[in-house]
């Protein structure tokens, strides 16, 4: 921090301290306080929005991947005995099928993705930081205005013997108001313009992440169910009914009864 | 303590078959078993690694999914005060009433999604886990198979040595005896537990497969459903909302994104707010020697003419009318006469449009109304009954100002009487 900087930072420190103490009037401005609340709703969806926008695209990957690496261990235990079974052609259009929705659809979606959803967040995100920078300049600035105005108010009630002094106070108090002015003026302008603008700016994101989900789930959907077809006829109704999982426990306590397994 | 012994007895053996003096047999067909169901082991830990990682994704997935829309949800909607955002925005207004729709539907998807995925914690992950310790005590009589080979070696090697002896000594004749025994009863431990796992094996194999099938058939049904669950959702909320949802190239979402993309864009790219400020006093100085009385507000729209600002330092509380800009939007707000009579905040177009200015302060008649005439500087059409319309340049006889030019003054022009907005007009 400069020097100056530094000098102006221990002087809005001492009016801080005066204006809690009920020392120096301090301004309240309604109207900026309310565009700053909505503002600050604003940026908090918008953060949390890109956020859940990031974790969504990455479970996606995610999930398909897992699918990948699932169909290749299957591989591996199809592998131990028979390799031609109907068991292994199926689990192969499986790992076929997963494959091919964790490459291309991944990379199809990719894209698009980041042109829809990700770079339109992650801009606007990017412009908080400059707004936010807007917002504490106005509020340094009024705190300086805060203590110009109150010392001319001192020395109209009490005047100085030094005639250069009020003038200097008035012009001091003159050039405070002019900068807060500045940044407030621009900030009760802009702020509600930009939360405005958003509506247009996010809209189309909607529609396409919406059609995005949507062809996730009827790919996943389409390119899976094509795997049935390697199924035995009766495999759906057993899944349905339950039968699947007694098959599982049943040949889960053959195993256990074998020599090898506890049996010395 | 039996265990360490054993341990320690087999130790001297381990290291000089390591380094070559002793020597070691093999049993390729148990190795070959063997290595089979090292494959195995790793896939079963695989298999439980991937499902979990799987259960995660699809966890993470509605989550996100769910506070996506929420989130969304709650940008579409008025925050703290705002109103009526279709009324300002109609091209948006397919998303603004689909939002909270999204919202609940993916909602009850995340609902639903948690029994799909207890299926696969139990039914799946259960038995894979279950596998994996009938794997463990096999590793474990593996290892027993091992340290009976150990053994079994050792005691081969010894008494090999031994009868090589050229001349022996009585003890060493009495060791032979005792080594012969012993050597027996790790040959014939050795050879049961090697011949029982080799005996073993290839059931255990099979049985994995016929273990593997059910499985994995119940895994896809799963999988499948929770495509299928996404999909239902996705449909019937495309239905209630009119989103075309058909399957798409991504390529061509992404066009259809670009298409309906809007200024807004540029619009927030000229936002003061949104540029670095590199000094204040220098913004100040911009401003001073920018169009004289016009103070900051309004780096909005650059080329905006009327002086719209003059007492926009002190209370700057209500949005103009808008001036007429050159782009396609710009029309001046509609007026409502009750306006002037102080109940605008009742009619119901306003609604519509930024809050008209406060009445004008009770005119004060004046004694000798001095004809003034206003020239207007823009065209103004009528917006509501009771407007003036004009066109630019014409000679309006101004009735009545207020002290604001950002209200709605009154004139004649043609003998209609009629309001428009101040700023749309020049004092001669």
């Amino acid at each position: 921090m400069s020097w100056a900087g530094f000098k102006k930072s221990v002087n809005r420190a001492g009016t801080t301290l005066l204006q809690k103490t009920g020392q120096i009037e301090r301004t309240v401005d309604r109207e900026f306080a309310d565009e700053e609340a909505k503002y600050r709703i604003f940026e908090k969806e918008c953060q949390a929005l890109q956020k859940d926008s990031k974790a969504y695209w990455d479970a996606m990957k995610a999930m398909t991947a897992a699918q990948s690496r699932i169909a290749e261990t299957l591989e591996t235990f199809y592998g131990a005995a028979d390799r031609s079974s109907e068991g292994a052609m199926a689990g192969h259009a499986y790992k076929r099928s997963v494959d091919d929705l964790d490459a291309t659809f991944t990379r199809e979606l990719d894209l698009p993705f980041r042109t829809t959803i990700s770079e339109p967040l992650g801009k606007m995100n990017a412009y908080f930081p400059v707004v936010n920078e807007h917002i504490t300049k106005r509020d340094k600035k009024l705190l300086d205005y805060d203590s110009a105005r109150s010392r001319l108010r001192k020395l109209i009630d009490k005047p100085s013997e030094d005639p250069t002094k009020l003038p200097r106070a008035q012009q001091e108090n003159d050039e405070s108001k002019e900068m807060f002015d500045l940044l407030n003026d621009q900030l009760i302008a802009e702020l509600p313009q930009l939360l405005d603008l958003r509506v247009p700016y996010f809209d189309p994101s909607f529609e396409a992440m919406i059609r995005m989900q949507a062809k996730f789930a009827e790919e996943g959907y389409e390119k899976l169910s094509g795997v049935q077809r390697y199924f035995a006829d009766n495999v759906r109704d057993d899944y349905a009914a339950g039968q699947l999982d007694a098959q599982v426990e049943g040949i889960l306590q053959e195993m256990r009864e074998l020599s090898i397994c506890g049996g010395n | 303590m039996k265990g360490i012994g054993k341990a320690l007895a087999r130790t001297p053996f381990a290291v000089t078959s390591r380094i070559g003096m002793s020597k070691k047999s093999t049993d390729p067909e148990f190795d070959d078993y063997q290595r089979h169901f090292t494959a195995l082991e790793q896939a079963a830990d695989k298999l439980i690694k991937d499902t979990k990682a799987f259960i995660e994704a699809v966890t993470s997935l509605f989550t996100a999914g769910a506070g996506f829309a929420q989130h969304f949800a709650v940008i579409f909607q008025p925050i703290a005060g705002e109103y009526d955002i279709i009324g300002k925005h109609p091209e948006a207004s397919q998303t603004i009433r689909s939002v909270t729709k999204l919202e609940s539907a993916m909602q009850e998807l995340r609902e639903l999604i948690g029994p799909e995925l207890e299926l696969i914690d139990t039914r799946i992950l259960g038995p894979a886990k279950e596998l994996q310790s009938v794997m463990k005590t096999i590793r474990k009589t593996i290892t027993k198979r091992d340290h009976k080979l150990v053994d079994y070696d050792r005691f081969n090697n010894s008494l090999t040595k031994l009868r090589d002896k050229k001349d022996k000594s009585l003890s060493d004749e009495k060791n032979l005896f005792k080594l012969e025994q012993d050597f027996e009863i790790a040959t014939n431990e050795y050879e049961y537990i090697n011949n029982a796992l080799k005996q073993d094996f290839p059931r255990f194999m099979m049985l994995v497969t016929q273990f593997i099938d059910p499985l994995f058939n119940s895994f896809f049904y799963m999988q499948l459903n929770i495509y299928y669950l996404l999909l239902e959702k996705m449909n019937s909320f495309a239905d209630e909302t009119k989103y075309d949802i058909s399957n798409a190239p991504g390529a061509q979402i992404m066009e259809d994104y670009e298409s309906k993309r809007t200024d807004a864009w540029s619009v927030i790219e000229n936002l003061g707010i949104i540029k670095r400020i590199v000094s204040v006093s220098r913004m100040v100085q911009a401003a001073r020697s920018q169009s004289g009385p016009s103070s900051a507000a309004s780096s909005l729209k650059a080329g905006a003419p009327p002086a719209r600002s003059v007492s926009s330092s002190s209370g700057y509380k209500k949005t103009p009318p808008p001036p007429p800009s050159s782009s396609s939007q710009a029309a001046p707000p509609p007026y409502t006469p009750s306006a002037s009579i102080g109940s605008a905040a009742s009619a119901p177009a306003a609604a519509k449009r930024a809050p008209p200015p406060p009445p004008p302060l009770k005119p004060k008649p004046k004694p000798a109304p001095q004809i003034k005439y206003v020239v207007a500087l823009y065209d103004f059409a009528a917006q509501a009954d009771g407007d003036l319309s004009f066109a630019a340049g014409d000679r309006i006889e101004l009735i009545e100002k207020t002290e604001s030019a950002e209200d709605w003054w009154t004139g004649r022009l043609n003998g209609v009487q009629g309001v428009f907005p101040g700023n749309y007009v020049q004092e001669t």
